[in-house]
């Protein structure tokens, strides 16, 4: 195998090789010599794998009601957002139905909010998006931040009226100002970043599981035709351009699993 | 310790070869006499109560719930003191044979005597003489901890008197001696209908319905008489053989207190013996459990079970509730699943199971928990759901019945 490669590479491999083979031999020869005295014994290794009832460790489903990271205000606000970034049509609900909103309130709540499992603390540079965040602050902070910049922007430039207040064609205007960088905010938040981070987390509401808060009803798998935490599609696989015939399930079931009273 | 069990064993082996003739059966140190004794041994589960999980071998000391309270199991290794090292032969075969103490006073029947009262007296004997064999325990257990007035011990006396017939095993001619052989075991070592034999009030095992099923420790031991709806009817000789053997057949696996049974009792039995209990088992021919009407599929519970079913089972069990042998349970014709009471079934979604792991089968495939996903309206409707579908057909099951064994049996 060696000696078809070219080059010093393969001949250092097989003079290693014909050690370990030389050295295999000696050992094999040994061990035959010896053997007839060693204490050879097989071992049988018996026993049941190991079983823990009830260790599962599931995600705790969201509790509905309330907002438990947002004021009024930001939750009008994201409200607002999330309808414009997804909204409701003839296909289905929008974001905001599906509850987005909530799926970001509970996720800026969380671990999620303030960064936990990352290093957040200085130096900070001007360096690579690849290098992460420069900025000790998690996403819970950048949404304060940048959600009062944007009303801040919308009380001046329309009249007083807060971002839910605007028409939907107004509020496009915004958005579009925000995610091409053309409008400017106030306390240094940068807006396609903001952007980024609020259309981001608004798809993951969308298609997370409804667990988490967003996605109710899995509106947003029925939208894409994800059938949801199935895993046995045995059934189905021969079954070439035959539309897969189940709807999707979440992690904690889905609607028909309640009886119908 | 195995390597030298089986020097020892290979030592004593030869030393019986060079002695050919000599050793006899009635030689209590004998090793055929101490082998036979420890096989025995095992076919009767004796230390399914009197070894603690983890503790020393028969020293007793494990909490027996009964209806009645609790009882603990006694130490039974040959320590003089604590154990029963100092009891003679005659005593020993009489709290198998007539469950009376060294002293005279009665055992509960927590100890299957109205069993083992059938076991011979070699039998009885062999287990003696393994049973002097094992290492003495100095483990004093206050047994009685029954409330007044069953802490009374002559109580019993009366219990006895009403419910209990003493009687070495007597053979039915008519039948084969594998038969024979298999009720033996069955209705002695075996003390099979501890569980399976619904009880009277007094908690005495109603003979007319012998093995035809009862709960015991919220989990339910199935019928085991021929009915095709809720026995073995669907199971031949061989699933019984191979059930005990391994733990598992192309029907089912064992779960709940059964795979200890299995574990430590059955599936350390000889083949020829398995044999014989199923032989037996097969020819129980008692009146066939009261026909039941299925749930009509369009009812609104057995919907609902049919989605969950569908998401949340189907996967393994499949869709036609056939299963995969030996891995997946097969629900479709299953008897168990269909006894009167869904109590076991109700223990196994909410919590979860382990098969059992034999020498035969060391897999020990598990099913997962469903108490975090499951309400216990889903609970029963699921349940409702595989017990009558594909032909099954049992009472439905209801939130209330769920909810009790939630917590329950962690």
């Amino acid at each position: 195998m060696a000696d078809k490669t070219a080059g010093g590479q393969a001949v250092a491999a097989s003079s290693s090789l014909q050690q370990t083979r030389r050295s295999l031999l000696a050992t094999t020869t040994l061990a035959l010599l010896f053997a007839p005295f060693a204490n050879v014994e097989a071992r049988t290794f018996g026993g049941v794998l190991p079983w823990i009832p009830e260790s599962a460790d599931p995600p705790t489903p969201f509790q509905p009601g309330g907002w438990h990271y947002f004021d009024a205000r930001e939750a009008s606000t994201m409200e607002a957002i999330v309808e414009r970034l997804i909204p409701g049509d003839d296909l289905g609900p929008g974001g905001r139905d599906v509850g987005c909103a909530v799926f970001i309130d509970r996720q800026l709540a969380g671990p999620y909010g303030d960064s936990r499992r990352l290093y957040m603390r200085p130096p900070f540079a001007k360096a690579a998006a690849t290098l992460g965040p420069q900025s000790q602050d998690g996403p819970a902070a950048q949404y304060r931040r940048g959600l009062a910049a944007i009303n801040a922007y919308c009380r001046t430039t329309f009249a007083n009226k807060e971002f839910s207040d605007l028409s939907p064609a107004e509020q496009d205007t915004v958005l579009t100002g925000l995610e091409k960088g053309t409008i400017a905010l106030s306390d240094g938040v940068a807006g396609p970043q903001f952007f980024k981070l609020m259309l981001q987390n608004t798809k993951e509401g969308f298609l997370a599981d409804p667990i988490y808060g967003g996605n109710r009803d899995m509106a947003g798998w029925v939208l894409i035709g994800f059938p949801g935490a199935r895993y046995d599609y045995r059934d189905h696989i021969e079954k070439h351009n035959v539309a897969y015939p189940l709807p999707p399930v979440g992690i904690m079931g889905r609607s028909s699993w309640n009886q119908k009273s | 310790m195995r390597r030298s069990l089986v020097t020892n064993t290979l030592s004593i082996a030869i030393l019986a070869l060079s002695t050919c003739g000599y050793a006899v059966a009635d030689d209590k140190q004998s090793f055929e006499q101490i082998e036979r004794g420890r096989y025995l041994a095992a076919a009767g589960d004796c230390a399914a109560c009197h070894t603690v999980p983890g503790g020393a071998p028969f020293a007793g000391g494990l909490p027996l719930v009964t209806p009645f309270g609790t009882i603990v199991s006694t130490n039974i290794t040959p320590d003089p003191k604590t154990g029963i090292g100092a009891w003679s032969d005659d005593a020993f075969v009489d709290a198998l044979h007539k469950g009376v103490r060294a002293d005279g006073s009665q055992l509960y029947p927590a100890m299957p005597y109205p069993s083992y009262t059938k076991v011979t007296r070699d039998d009885a004997l062999a287990i003696r003489a393994y049973l002097q064999t094992v290492t003495p325990v100095d483990h004093d257990v206050v047994a009685d901890q029954l409330p007044f007035p069953l802490s009374i011990r002559k109580d019993m006396a009366v219990w006895n008197m009403l419910n209990f017939t003493e009687g070495f095993f007597q053979p039915t001619t008519s039948k084969s001696a594998e038969w024979n052989r298999g009720a033996y075991l069955v209705q002695g070592l075996g003390h099979c209908g501890t569980c399976h034999t619904p009880k009277s009030a007094l908690g005495a095992e109603k003979a007319d319905v012998a093995l035809k099923g009862s709960e015991i420790e919220s989990w339910l031991a199935p019928d085991l008489t021929d009915d095709k709806r809720t026995g073995l009817g669907n199971w031949t000789s061989d699933d019984i053989e191979s059930y005990l053997k391994t733990g598992s057949n192309q029907h089912g696996i064992a779960s709940g207190p059964m795979s200890e049974v299995i574990r430590f009792s059955t599936s350390a039995m000889s083949d020829p013996d398995l044999k014989a209990i199923a032989v037996y088992l097969k020819d129980l021919k008692t009146a066939p459990s009261p026909a039941v009407t299925a749930q009509a599929a369009s009812t609104a519970q057995m919907t609902a079970g049919a989605a969950i079913y569908k998401d949340s089972c189907a996967a393994c069990h499949r869709d036609d509730g056939h299963g995969v042998p030996h891995l997946f349970p097969r629900l479709a014709g299953n008897g168990a699943l269909q006894a009167s009471e869904a109590v076991s079934a109700v223990h196994i979604v909410l919590h979860g199971s382990q098969g059992v792991g034999t020498k035969a089968a060391p897999t020990a495939p598990a099913m997962p928990a469903f108490d975090w996903v499951l309400n216990d309206a889903q609970v029963a409707a699921v349940l409702t759901y595989v017990r009558n579908t594909w032909g099954n057909a049992a009472a439905p099951v209801s939130a209330g019945d769920v909810g009790k064994y939630r917590t329950a049996g962690k």
